[in-house]
């Protein structure tokens, strides 16, 4: 379904992704870890059709990714990081025009949006009444969600998704997507929160300094390595391994 | 939240669906009228009060289309030329403060590029919805025009037809042109160097479109209203205003073979512009989306930059000035934003330049007479304007929210911001405003003496600069950009234009009375009286409560 061949991206002198290769089957939820500044958005903004490859390819549901990046982008779902909308319109306008992108029939994305809504527990009023900017973090995180879904994309690309959703949100969200995979779609989620990762994913790649490090399935992982829990792993692989003697001699400083 | 549902169906194929061309064009009309960020702002009123203003924006428009009786004798030439000329500038000046906003729009990226759209289709919807409401402002304009054009002296009722045609060709030039100067500029200048060129973009475009409406009187003087073509006049086939006015002067007046020459000048040159920014350079346009996405680390002329404003804070007589440590942080942060963010430059400099040229205006003209002197006294005075627009526009940005910062460290009031701001106007801004109109009084000629006449406007100075942050306002970076979308600002500029008439018609019947030095003297004592009580005034303001 997602398949990349050496793709590389550089910023002048800088290689933020360096020769990245890796496929994803269809149903497969891969959890797409890394530092911060490890080149994991870039991978998904080059993956999404926002930003151009320096070298590599990379194909979405067998389309070329710089030959045919209309047909990638009609499958593809993408919430990012920063979960930016048009903050002056409200939830319902935004996403009508989301669904408009998509060649979405009025009535079917009004169906539709109504099912998001009554998941996610929006409240039509909400959706109609109030400008995108007036609404709370969380509100405003699961109308990206919606207008990733809203056109039912077979790849979904997910940045940081849970960033503001509270405690119950998180836990309809996580098994939502373990849902969606199993209908077959793939989902690529990108998250610093190692535990959900664990338990949501079917796979994971650890990437730093745009570099793959591991792939593989989570248990096998933590068990070649002998770590324990993919946090472990996490900061033993990406340089994080005295992170509890820093924190103690950096708190001494306080003492003054 | 309710139980998981399972993968929503397939989408039914049959329905209407809203194109997708049409659904970007209805986002970027409602994106422009409502603003594009509605965080903090009241959400009940926000779109209203936009409405609102536009409704008056027209009826300026409207209104001041009623000059165009003045025209009513005139042939069809005359009025014709005045009414393309005065919207030719309203247009370029809509125009080239909107484009950058609308045509490059970081957040707009993350939103949008990775849904099934090609760039040349934002760029169509986003042309198409600046064309709009430019028609929206040359209608209410013309208005008037329109009817007086029926009654000119070689007029007829064909004249609203070719009018309203020529005005529409009018406006898309004019979009045109500005998306074209873009698009060059990301060609010849490369995509890295992009933001720093859309604020000279727009700080010349405008510009330009104040010097080329100067042109207008000498025009109407030079042909009273009938086309004299010569040698000596070689230059006005080059006046895209002459090129509309003979298109109507051909359809509607007195069809002469030079209208008919010009009117399709007009439609060639605009057809051109037209290919140019839309078809030949509109790959450019995608390349300058496409970087917008691009996170790179500061450049090192930036890096540069920061260690170039620490050197100048902490060397005298700065270090002086800026004695307590939130001014002088407040003043860094400040000039950080004047030479780095791309919102605020596009906001500050082009609202700023078109402002100062009028006292140049003033100057150049004084070219030769004897003394030229009212253009420096009326620069002097004029230079209030400069803090007292810089600070105002000053108070909006983007990271508005980043000012909590500022109310969660232990000061009791904004004071201390409102100083550092100020005087980082007054150094970074101002100073060099008052060395460019010294510089160009002194090229102009001036006799050297009479360069004392900037001293009103000199110590009238940090009153204007104050006024601002009275009731501690103008804290810097601290209100969201939405509503920087004042018409009170509008007010308090012709108060002060009004303001700095008078003071240098003041400066000046004292100068040549004899009086110039009582008036320094009154005019320090008062001002040194006022200022201590604004002052006062200002650091005994506390923070008020968020709602």
């Amino acid at each position: 379904m997602i398949s990349l061949q050496h793709l590389t991206k550089r910023f002048g002198t800088q290689t933020a992704v360096d020769a990245l290769s890796f496929d994803v089957p269809s149903g497969q939820i891969v959890g797409f870890l890394g530092p911060n500044g490890a080149g994991k958005s870039t991978t998904l903004k080059m993956l999404t059709g926002m930003i151009e490859p320096s070298e590599g390819t990379a194909t979405v549901c067998g389309f070329d990714l710089r030959r045919d990046t209309l047909e990638v982008k009609r499958r593809i779902g993408f919430v990012p990081e920063s979960g930016a909308v048009f903050e002056s319109l409200t939830g319902l306008e935004y996403l009508e025009m989301v669904a408009a992108l998509y060649g979405i029939p009025e009535d079917a994305a009004r169906a539709r949006i109504h099912q998001f809504i009554t998941f996610f527990d929006l409240g039509f009023d909400t959706l109609t009444d109030k400008l995108l900017g007036a609404y709370s973090k969380g509100m405003r995180r699961k109308v990206v969600i919606t207008a990733a879904l809203l056109h039912n994309p077979p790849v979904v690309f997910f940045d940081e998704p849970l960033d503001g959703l509270d405690a119950n949100a998180a836990v309809g969200f996580k098994a939502l997507i373990q849902t969606l995979a199993r209908e077959g779609k793939t989902i690529v989620y990108s998250s610093h929160i190692l535990d959900v990762v664990e338990r949501v994913c079917d796979r994971v790649i650890i990437i730093d300094k745009g570099r793959l490090l591991v792939d593989g399935r989570p248990d096998e992982l933590v068990a070649a390595r002998g770590t324990g829990t993919l946090e472990s792993l996490f900061t033993q692989l990406t340089g994080g391994t005295e992170l509890r003697q820093r924190a103690e001699d950096f708190a001494k400083t306080f003492r003054t | 939240m309710n139980a998981p549902a399972a993968t929503p169906p397939p989408l039914p194929e049959s329905g209407q669906a809203l194109s997708p061309e049409k659904a970007l064009r209805r986002l970027f009309l409602t994106l422009f009228l409502r603003g594009r960020g509605a965080r903090g702002m009241r959400k009940e009123r926000a779109p209203k009060s936009v409405g609102t203003k536009l409704a008056f924006t027209l009826l300026f428009y409207a209104l001041f289309g009623l000059m165009a009786f003045v025209f009513s004798n005139q042939p069809v030439f005359a009025l014709s030329l005045y009414l393309h000329a005065m919207t030719l500038m309203f247009l370029g000046m809509f125009v080239a403060a909107s484009a950058g906003e609308v045509l490059f729009n970081q957040e707009e990226a993350d939103i949008l590029m990775h849904r099934p759209i090609t760039p040349r289709a934002l760029l169509w919807a986003k042309i198409a919805v600046l064309v709009q409401i430019s028609l929206w402002l040359a209608g209410a304009f013309n208005l008037v025009g329109l009817c007086v054009g029926v009654a000119a002296k070689d007029g007829g009722w064909l004249f609203p037809v070719a009018h309203a045609i020529s005005t529409v060709v009018e406006a898309l030039f004019c979009t045109g042109c500005v998306v074209m100067i873009y698009q060059l500029c990301l060609r010849w200048f490369g995509r890295e160097r992009l933001e720093g060129l859309m604020t000279m973009a727009q700080v010349f475009m405008a510009i330009a479109v104040i010097l080329a409406s100067q042109m207008v009187p000498h025009l109407m003087a030079r042909f009273a209203g009938k086309i004299h073509f010569n040698l000596d006049a070689w230059w006005v086939w080059l006046l895209p205003p002459a090129w509309f006015a003979g298109f109507d002067d051909a359809i509607a007046g007195r069809g002469t073979p030079v209208s008919w020459v010009l009117g399709g000048l007009g439609l060639l040159v605009t057809t051109a512009v037209l290919w140019s920014a839309f078809g030949k350079l509109a790959g450019d346009y995608e390349t300058g989306l496409r970087m917008l996405n691009e996170s790179k680390a500061a450049p090192v002329g930036q890096q540069a930059g920061r260690r170039w404003f620490g050197r100048l804070v902490n060397a005298p007589p700065l270090r002086w000035w800026l004695n307590d440590p939130v001014t002088r942080a407040s003043f860094l942060l400040t000039a950080v934003y004047l030479v780095r963010d791309r919102d605020v430059k596009l906001r500050m400099y082009p609202g700023l330049a078109p402002m100062l040229m009028m006292p140049l205006i003033f100057l150049i003209q004084d070219r030769g007479r004897e003394g030229g002197a009212f253009g420096v006294a009326f620069a002097g005075t004029y230079l209030g304007l400069v803090p007292l627009l810089g600070l105002n526009l000053l108070q909006y940005s983007q990271h508005w929210q980043a000012s909590d910062v500022f109310r969660a460290a232990p000061m009791p009031g904004p004071a201390p911001l409102c100083h550092g701001a100020r005087h980082a106007i007054l150094v970074l801004l101002t100073a060099p405003v008052l060395v460019f109109y010294g510089l160009v009084a002194w090229l102009a000629g001036v006799e050297f003496s009479r360069l004392a006449l900037l001293l009103p406007g000199l110590i009238a100075l940090p009153i204007f600069a104050l006024m601002p942050s009275m009731k501690g306002k103008s804290v810097p970076l601290s209100m969201p950009i939405d509503e920087a979308k004042s018409a009170g600002r509008g007010l308090h500029m012709i108060g002060v234009m009004l303001i700095s008439a008078a003071l240098s018609g003041l400066a000046m019947w004292s100068w040549t009375s004899g009086w110039f030095v009582w008036l320094l003297l009154i005019e320090l004592l008062i001002a040194f009286g006022l200022y201590q009580v604004m002052r006062r005034s200002l650091d005994s303001v506390r923070w008020t409560s968020l709602e």
